[in-house]
């Protein structure tokens, strides 16, 4: 059923009235719909014959012979173009449709391959932190285990700086006595462990002795007193520098200690 | 009441097939036949270029490059796309209008040709020389002009030859657009059902 509307339109398109978008419309709708082509080509065809409404007028002399040698020189268009170019639309829908295609699968294929190449990065990155963060812990560790490496060796260092000393009983009363003598020369300090130790009278002191060959007499490291267990710990610092503790000894000397060892050596060590 | 409706003569169908002949002809070569469809169609053709761009010279090239186009074209003629003539005529006035309109001189030729818009008289113009068939079908087409109401058929006439906007030519008649769009449709609905298909 054409509209009036539609018989207006197409009357104006006979007439080439119509123009731009509303041209562009009607077109379209021309395509769509056979009812209004047929309606439209008879416009046309009604519209084209106007012309002979014009007043006729004699052709000029010489314009044949000017269409016929202008022909001459232009060959018409190929009859085989013909169904060609009638075909053409389709080859061209045909050629879009295999492009469409092709484009569609490349498509795929790239966001196939996007999206493996994505994971693969994220796999990569995944593995890089786990790697940095073993990375990290093992130089934690690393650093934890230089730093306990550190510490021994500093410790070691101390135990090779200090001299240890065993002392020997020279007295009958002192033979189970085990006494070590432990000297720190950077410190200037020492350190007596002793066990079964005989127990001294209460006007009597044991005395500490450091052997050093910068002096003429053994140098005083104080006094101490011995309970009945004979088991003591004592620190001792010598009232003298020394520099090289060749020796210790313990004297059993009178309460309160003497400056030179006056009383019987009772412990020597070197 | 009403005028008898103008019928075609036997001879429009053979005279539209024998067109479609010769361009089938044209198609293949025969430059003979593009001088038969000269004999045909190339008077109406030139007198509709000259009555829109009112110059003989202009109008000649016109002819002259309309028929080339047909010599060229002529494999890509469709029969069921209008008559050959329908076809020419649309081509000679499509060329004839961008001429005007190129030159600017729409305003001049309007003022020159504003005569020209009066119904011309049915069989006066119509000289000896003509084709019989041709004038048959000339005398058909004013006859359903004249059978159209004043305004419309100066409507179509204006819509036709003068190469004027919808916009332009309700200026120039001094009415309202869709009045204009009214009468055209009217009117050439009209002639469509007073002129035969194919003439």
């Amino acid at each position: 059923m054409i509209t009036e509307r539609q018989e207006e339109l197409a009357a104006l398109h006979a007439f080439g009235l119509l123009e731009g978008q509303e041209r562009i419309d009607f077109e379209v709708e021309l395509m769509r719909d056979p009812e209004l082509r047929t309606l439209t080509l008879h416009l046309v065809e009604a519209a084209a014959l106007t012309s002979l409404s014009a007043p006729q007028i004699d052709l000029p002399s010489g314009l044949k012979d000017r269409v016929l040698a202008a022909a001459a020189q232009s060959a018409p268009t190929n009859v085989v173009a013909f169904p060609l170019l009638k075909f053409a639309p389709w080859a061209v829908a045909a050629g879009l449709a295999l492009a469409a295609t092709w484009l569609t699968s490349q498509n795929f294929s790239l966001r196939t391959e996007n999206a493996n190449l994505r994971t693969e990065r994220q796999l990569a990155e995944t593995a890089y932190k786990m790697a940095q963060n073993q990375l990290a812990e093992r130089s934690l560790l690393a650093e934890n285990m230089i730093s306990d490496l550190g510490n021994k060796l500093r410790k070691s260092e101390d135990l090779a700086r200090l001299k240890v000393t065993a002392l020997a009983s020279l007295a009958g009363n002192t033979k189970e006595a085990q006494v070590i003598a432990v000297w720190d020369p950077e410190r200037q300090a020492g350190l007596l462990t002793m066990d079964k130790l005989p127990a001294t009278n209460d006007g009597e002191d044991y005395q500490i002795w450091v052997v050093d060959p910068a002096y003429k007499n053994p140098v005083n490291g104080g006094v101490f007193h011995v309970s009945s267990d004979g088991r003591i710990a004592l620190p001792f610092k010598p009232d003298q520098p020394v520099a090289q503790a060749a020796a210790f000894a313990i004297s059993l000397e009178k309460k309160g200690g003497v400056p030179k060892a006056e009383g019987p050596i009772v412990l020597l060590g070197k | 009441m009403s005028e008898p409706t103008p019928s075609l003569p036997p001879s429009g169908d053979d005279q539209g097939l024998e067109q479609a002949r010769l361009l089938a002809a044209m198609a293949k070569g025969d430059r003979s036949a593009l001088g038969r469809l000269y004999d045909s169609i190339a008077r109406p053709l030139y007198s509709l270029a000259y009555r829109i761009v009112n110059d003989s010279a202009e109008a000649q090239d016109i002819v002259q490059d309309v028929f080339l186009q047909i010599w060229q074209k002529a494999a890509s003629y469709d029969t069921t796309r209008g008559s050959v003539f329908g076809w020419a005529a649309t081509l000679t006035r499509n060329r004839a209008i961008d001429r005007v309109r190129m030159r600017k001189r729409r305003s001049e030729l309007l003022a020159e040709s504003a005569p020209d818009l009066q119904p011309a008289p049915l069989e006066g113009d119509l000289d000896s020389g003509a084709s019989l068939w041709l004038q048959e079908k000339a005398r058909a087409v004013r006859t359903a002009l004249g059978q159209l109401a004043p305004d419309q058929k100066t409507a179509i006439e204006l819509a036709f030859f003068s190469g004027l906007t919808q916009l332009q030519i309700a200026a120039k008649l001094n009415e309202p657009l869709g009045t204009i769009k009214a009468r055209i449709r009217r009117g050439l609905l009209k002639l469509k059902e007073t002129l035969p298909t194919r003439l």
